[in-house]
């Protein structure tokens, strides 16, 4: 479980998020959205640690993120997608899968890497294994990337836009493996713009809105006329999404 | 007239004098390159000391004429009880001078890495020391290899200096032979050829080096 309680992030002056309060429970998929600077990027970064946080507390499975022995628990239980990708150039396909899993977890090298090809089979790129990022296109990079994250065996998924780097042929291609995911039983919090994709895969979603959760309702209840879409900054941001237009 | 048999019977010392220039080389390439991976990585710690300490290090090494600084180590160490011979002391004050380059060429690789590649390695549980040795460094390096090629070709050049402390390296032994034969032209051509392969095989060993390191750019894909 992912306890977020009284979660403040400031950036100097500047408050980012001002009393988050989140819970995410093992098979849940919970979307986040909202506007641009509303936070989400944010928060993603304070539960794996990339920000530390100002004031409040996340807990993943018990370990606390602030203390520093605790957090490498927490990062060996949450995998983090990029929306760069963000893979070693350095490194080949198998490598930059099998680079955590061998270093981080202690994994035989032999076991990494069959780990590692079922990933890249199960996503088609099985015959990229020896290529390096650069000669992947936009797409298969990605897929790269949720292989990496998958390969640690993580019980939480942490997406940041995954997408949004992608033209509309690659990010359905990689939305269908997120898809495929979340019907397999995996947990994961999602921040997208994709509100189609959200609406499918998600149970609940979550509204930011200038570091503030707006609202937090199941599925069904966000996109019902008197649930979620009754408030109209959540309207407002969902036909300026170009979606629910006349709805609201 | 270039007249290359007045000086045949001197090529064995020329050889000798050829294979000191080399020795000393590649012990200072090694040494100035393990010195300037350190100091590049003190150079971008967190830790003030660590960096004021190697900073300091960088400016007075790039900032003291070699010269001075191989006098200093021949003629001046053994007045504090330091005593080591023209060889020794030509690596390591070599090693010492070219480190200080070859630590600002390394800093510069390393912050050219994408911040983002750094957070993604954080984020999966690296630890520091595995985050520089496995991705850090090895991308720096690569892209710090062509110019510490010019760094370790300058260094190749700058042994000539150590003629000055007595060592009969090539330049030394070139000295020798063009005041007995009396015919520095010939004895200056060898010279600048036999430098000339020396550097010359350093670069190609670079660019090998650079080849296998950039590999991995290919051809890029859409
Ligand atoms: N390292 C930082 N230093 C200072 N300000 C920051 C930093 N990171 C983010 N911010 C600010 O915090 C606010 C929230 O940023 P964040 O990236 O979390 O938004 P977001 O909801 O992910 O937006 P987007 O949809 O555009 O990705 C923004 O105003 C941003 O400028
Ligand atoms: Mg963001």
């Amino acid at each position: 479980m992912i306890e977020i309680k009284k979660l403040h992030k400031n950036f100097g002056d500047l408050q980012v998020l001002k009393g988050v309060d989140l819970t995410l429970k093992p098979g849940e998929v919970v979307s986040i959205l909202g506007g641009s600077g509303s936070g989400k990027s944010t928060m993603i970064r304070c539960i794996n640690g990339l920000e530390g946080i100002t004031s409040g507390s996340i807990f993943v499975d018990g370990f606390d993120v602030s203390n520093k022995k605790e957090l490498l628990e927490v990062r060996k239980k949450c995998s983090t997608v990029f929306q760069q990708f963000d893979l070693y150039p350095h490194l080949s396909v198998l490598e930059n899968i099998t680079l955590a899993p061998v270093y981080v977890l202690s994994s035989s090298k032999k076991d990494a890497e069959a780990i590692a090809l079922d990933l890249l089979d199960s996503v088609g790129l099985a015959d990229k294994k020896d290529v390096f990022p650069a000669q992947l296109s936009g797409g298969q990079k990605q897929r790269v990337g949720i292989c990496r994250a998958l390969a640690m065996r993580p019980d939480y998924l942490l997406l940041d836009e995954v997408t949004s780097s992608l033209d509309p042929e690659m990010t359905a291609e990689v939305l269908d493996i997120l898809k495929k995911l979340a019907r397999e039983g995996i947990t994961m919090i999602s921040v997208t713009h994709e509100i189609e994709f959200a609406r499918e895969i998600s149970d609940r979603i979550v509204f930011l809105d200038q570091g503030r959760i707006l609202s937090d309702l199941p599925k069904d209840e966000f996109f019902a006329g008197d649930g979620g879409l009754a408030d109209p900054r959540i309207a407002r941001f969902l036909s300026k999404m170009g979606e629910f237009n006349g709805q609201a | 007239m270039l007249d290359l048999a007045s000086i045949t019977e001197y090529v064995p010392a020329f050889l000798d004098g050829f294979i000191i220039t080399a020795e000393v080389s590649i012990l200072s390439i090694l040494g100035s390159f393990i010195l300037g991976i350190l100091i590049a990585l003190m150079r971008v710690s967190s830790n003030r000391f660590l960096n004021y300490t190697s900073l300091v290090y960088v400016d007075l090494f790039r900032n003291i004429p070699f010269i001075v600084l191989i006098f200093f180590g021949y003629y001046g160490l053994p007045e504090i009880g330091v005593y080591m011979d023209a060889f020794w002391t030509g690596c390591l004050v070599l090693s010492i001078a070219v480190g200080a380059y070859v630590g600002e060429t390394i800093r510069a690789g390393i912050l050219s890495v994408e911040k983002g590649i750094l957070e993604a390695a954080r984020s999966f549980g690296f630890s520091k020391f595995q985050i520089y040795a496995k991705i850090i460094l090895p991308i720096a390096l690569t892209i710090s290899v062509r110019p510490l090629g010019s760094v370790f070709i300058n260094l190749i050049l700058t042994t000539s200096i150590l003629s000055s402390i007595t060592l009969n390296e090539l330049t030394g032994v070139s000295k020798v032979i063009a005041s007995t034969t009396f015919r520095p032209f010939e004895v200056y051509v060898f010279l600048v050829i036999f430098y000339g392969l020396l550097t010359f095989m350093i670069s190609a060993l670079i660019s090998l080096w650079h080849r296998h390191l950039n590999r991995y750019l290919g051809e890029e894909a859409s």
